[in-house]
């Protein structure tokens, strides 16, 4: 048990958890649902998680500095659409360079945000909830009412979406599930390991403090921010693939999604607390959960809404109850160690809340 | 020493009060800049002065952006040119974030801004009612086009697209059209469950299919993507996965219809599942053309916008009193009747009417 405790953090544990949950409800709907459990369940889920993940991992770089990014849902829109916009009129423009495009606009538009929360201090959800409506006016402004079209996008786009990276046994990884699936790894990987990582969580749980000790905060808010804007670019080219056909609605609710993934993800509201992996593991949550009770025959249409928000509702209970437990057993734990050994063995951003 | 105490004590006292008075005269200010971002579209224009003999008018689609309300405008603009009215035309809707609130604002603005006439699109249901009866206490004329409010209230005269019982009949025409002969199953795909328009069509539709010359074709579900590409795209395939005997989707929303057929060919469905409904050339050429969505239908949106002009102008300068049997000249639309709309108790309308159906023989030369 001690060897346990040692090796996991209660943030650890609360993934598993999450894990333990979906597997839960994939089994559950299994019962109840014909022919569940195929490759094709995967493949709908997997592909329909690629956007809201990808927006989920930028949304929680900026929670984790206890700020917030309203303004993603926009961001996605603006970039499928001017994109999309772009390579209709011009079908020869290489992929790489699309992608780049993409990434570049929606950086731009997080450079924004960025400026006015950590250099102007105006509160995140005040700056970002103006920007979400502004972006979404300067698209439907330049729009002029037109839609992006699919006859008229390049042909490798219109095809991404059944592309396969490589096969997990039966399991299909599609190209845009897999580009999702790199960036978590990705910035899971800078979030554990990278100093700049590593003070998202400093900045988060003690503001005051991580000024004090003379990090950059400002520049780390920033570049979080233009993280987010940038991979909200992304998110709009694998939105842009997807669906071809763009209006300027596209990406509307992206926003609140990305925040519901992150924060039944485990990531804390307040900051400090969470990682991308768990992002990522609460978009699949909610996901599993809303493709499966739209093929569920029990349910009404419109109690489903309803039922998805008491789910979820349900599913952050219990991982809050299991949550306090551990975290106690952990601090008794430790403060056991620190009575009987002088020596810590731990530390770390972890450990700050 | 204790002095010093109380006088920090009280600093940190009076400094938390303020805080807590600051806190919520900021709080409101998220607010601010939405209202101002969507703004600009609704008051800009709105100043012109009513002149002369001139009778200024708002077109009022659903919300910006949209293809189809585009183009009702140009038919507008065109028959504003015809008819040489020397006032504005203007085009004014609400961002799609704030299709309800903003549509009972501009037209409330309106009221107090010397517009003359009004023509909406309604998105707000019944909710926009009261605005509307005061817009016709103040001397407005309000005519709705597109989709109507629901109990008519306020509103002159619904100008309809098609006949809501026609939708049905077309749909279902186009369902035995792609099963054939010996019929199938097949599912509808609708915008969100409290669209007036849609409704209406898929109760004309369910209404059609009781006719035993229909006999043959069985409806398994209506399930609601809320015009929102994702929504649609996964409930079409859900469709699927819940009906393996399904053989097509009809969705009756431009959006549903786009994003169900490009679920099909993402999945290598096509040759299964069929998709039709209510969609555009432009959009669905793609999917007509190679099989996933043989055939679909539609009205002319440059005709409606046309139409509904004539319709406001008539009612605003007294040519027309809105009373049912009143038949009118459409410039180059024709003629038409004032009559009592079926679809609700206490409303009139004037029919448009009739349906494109589209298919690989004329739809890429509609989508141009």
């Amino acid at each position: 048990m001690n060897a346990l405790r040692r090796r996991f953090q209660p943030e650890q544990i609360r993934e598993l958890v999450l894990i333990a949950l979906i597997f839960g409800i994939i089994l559950f709907f299994g019962t109840q649902i014909e022919n569940y459990f195929s490759p094709r369940t995967f493949t709908r889920i997997s592909t329909s998680v690629a956007v809201v993940a990808i927006v989920a991992v930028g949304q929680t770089l900026v929670i984790l500095t206890r700020n917030i990014d309203l303004s993603v849902g926009s961001i996605v829109g603006f970039t499928a659409y001017v994109v999309g916009t772009i390579l209709s009129r011009n079908n020869d423009i290489p992929p790489v360079m699309v992608v780049l495009l993409a990434v570049a606009m929606g950086a731009a538009m997080g450079a924004l945000n960025g400026l006015l929360v950590a250099y102007g201090r105006v509160p995140a959800i005040i700056v970002t909830l103006g920007t979400l409506a502004l972006y979404r006016t300067i698209l439907v402004e330049i729009s002029g009412a037109n839609s992006v079209l699919t006859n008229e996008l390049p042909r490798w786009l219109v095809n991404l979406p059944p592309v396969n990276v490589f096969h997990l046994g039966d399991l299909d990884i599609r190209l845009l599930f897999f580009i999702a699936l790199v960036v978590v790894v990705l910035f899971q990987f800078i979030a554990s390991y990278a100093a700049w990582g590593r003070r998202l969580y400093a900045i988060g749980s003690n503001p005051d403090a991580a000024r004090v000790a003379g990090f950059p905060a400002q520049r780390i808010v920033f570049t979080a921010f233009i993280l987010s804007g940038a991979l909200a670019g992304l998110a709009g080219f694998v939105f842009l693939a997807r669906f071809g056909n763009i209006t300027v609605v596209a990406g509307q609710g992206v926003e609140l999604q990305s925040v519901a993934a992150a924060v039944v993800g485990g990531v804390n509201i307040n900051g400090g607390l969470g990682s991308p992996f768990g992002a990522f593991l609460g978009a699949i949550l909610i996901d599993v959960i809303d493709n499966s009770l739209i093929r569920w025959l029990a349910i009404s249409e419109f109690w489903r809404d309803a039922l998805l928000g008491l789910l979820i509702l349900l599913a952050v209970a219990t991982d809050t109850v299991i949550m306090n437990r551990l975290r106690k057993a952990w601090s008794r734990h430790e403060l056991q160690i620190s009575g009987s050994e002088t020596s810590a063995e731990k530390g770390g951003a972890h450990h700050a809340a | 020493m204790r002095k010093t105490n109380i006088v920090i004590l009280s600093m940190l006292l009076i400094f938390s009060m303020l805080l807590a008075a600051c806190a919520p005269a900021v709080a409101p200010a998220p607010a601010a800049p939405a209202a101002d971002a969507t703004e600009p579209a609704a008051t800009e224009p709105a100043a012109a002065e009513a002149t002369g003999e001139g009778v200024p008018m708002v077109l009022m689609p659903k919300f910006l952006g949209i293809l189809v309300f585009d183009q009702a405008y140009q038919g507008a603009l065109e028959a504003h040119k015809e008819l040489g009215n020397p006032a504005e035309l203007q085009f004014l809707g609400p961002t799609p974030e704030n299709s309800v609130a903003g549509q009972i604002e501009i037209l409330t603005n309106a009221t107090t801004q010397g517009v003359k006439a009004i023509m909406i699109s309604n998105n707000a249901g019944d909710q926009i009612a009261p605005a509307a009866k005061a817009a016709r206490e103040a001397g407005m004329t309000v005519v709705t086009w597109d989709s109507p409010i629901p109990s008519a209230e306020g509103e002159q005269v619904f100008v309809a697209q098609v006949d809501f019982n026609e939708t049905g009949k077309v749909m279902a025409d186009m369902a035995r059209n792609i099963l054939g002969e010996d019929g199938g199953k097949f599912a509808v795909l609708s915008a969100s469950p409290d669209a007036a328009n849609q409704n209406a069509w898929i109760a004309a539709l369910q209404e059609t299919l009781k006719d035993p010359a229909y006999a043959n074709l069985e409806l398994l579900d209506i399930v609601y993507g809320n015009d929102q590409s994702e929504d649609s795209y996964n409930q079409a395939l859900a469709l699927v996965d819940k009906y393996p005997d399904m053989e097509l989707i009809m969705a009756p929303t431009t959006v549903g219809i786009a994003a169900a057929a490009k679920a099909m060919q993402d999945e290598g469905l096509c040759d299964q599942v069929k998709v039709s409904g209510l969609g555009l050339p432009a959009e669905m050429v793609e999917f007509t053309l190679n099989g996933c969505a043989p055939q679909f239908a539609l009205w002319s949106f440059v005709d409606l916008g046309y139409l509904s002009y004539y319709v406001a102008y008539k009612l605003a300068t007294g040519e027309l009193q809105g009373v049912e049997g009143e038949t009118f000249e459409a410039g180059r639309m024709g003629t038409y009747t004032i009559e009592k709309d079926p679809t609700r108790d206490a409303g009139l309308r004037v029919l448009m009417g009739p349906f494109t159906v589209y298919d690989a023989s004329n739809v890429e030369a509609a989508s141009k």
